[in-house]
């Protein structure tokens, strides 16, 4: 691939990065939303398996739009809030922490 | 020469990454599909050189989709390459095991993509 070419797909990918922005902070929301009922001791089942389907699908397209790192996180998370098993209270501040990275890190793409 | 190929996955963004990425970066035609039944009714309709097919879909997932496709003579013979964010050995091998041409991982690299399908497949 040339230069020119690689140049035009990347400012391709920032229009579209543009248009889905929208979709990523709401489902970073829904980890920050998580994590905040974890650390509070009110996570329930229905919230946890939101937060895993957020988290998937933010590890599937972080990456692709040069986001490897949100990636990671997201992996990390989806992991943590495996479906059927609700994160105790003292992974609060780990969930807490990974989403708020993840919205630095999708705020300052 | 220019190739087919239908994209399925049920999240948009993934779905226009890898449509810009095939388009752009091959030069091939690109027909999409947000479903499992949207994919075959396509299939049948745009007869594509390739599916590239995710794993986890609502209602019918792309394990699921690829059988009914392989029992439908008129789809049999399309090489799907499956698309997953699973990265677990385990879930790669029975992917793998189904029977497609190849199992691919998302995320993947937008400028890498076409040349991924094309090595799997063979095009030139």
């Amino acid at each position: 691939m040339d230069a020119e070419s690689h140049s035009a797909l990347s400012a391709a990918l920032d229009q579209l990065w543009a248009r889905f922005l929208p979709q990523m902070r709401e489902r970073v929301a829904v980890l920050e939303a998580a994590a905040a009922a974890c650390a509070e001791g009110r996570l329930n089942a229905t919230e946890t398996e939101a937060a895993h389907a957020a988290a998937h699908k933010l590890a599937g397209s972080l990456g692709s739009f040069n986001l490897t790192h949100g990636t990671v996180l997201a992996r990390e998370l989806e992991l943590l809030y495996s479906v059927g098993d609700v994160p105790g209270r003292e992974l609060g501040p780990q969930l807490t922490a990974h989403a708020a990275e993840l919205r630095t890190l999708i705020e300052h793409r | 020469m220019s190739r087919k190929v239908l994209i399925v996955d049920d999240e948009d963004d993934i779905r226009e990454v890898a449509a810009l990425s095939l388009e752009s970066v091959a030069g091939w035609q690109v027909v999409t599909a947000s479903s499992g039944a949207e994919a075959i009714r396509r299939a049948q309709e745009e007869k594509p050189d390739a599916i590239l097919l995710d794993v986890m879909m609502p209602v019918m997932d792309g394990p699921t989709t690829f059988r009914q496709m392989q029992a439908n003579p008129e789809l049999a013979t399309i090489p799907v390459l499956l698309l997953t964010a699973k990265v677990q050995a385990s879930d790669q091998r029975a992917f793998a095991d189904l029977g497609v041409r190849a199992v691919l991982s998302k995320p993947f690299d937008p400028m890498q993509l076409a040349s991924k399908i094309a090595f799997v497949l063979g095009w030139s």
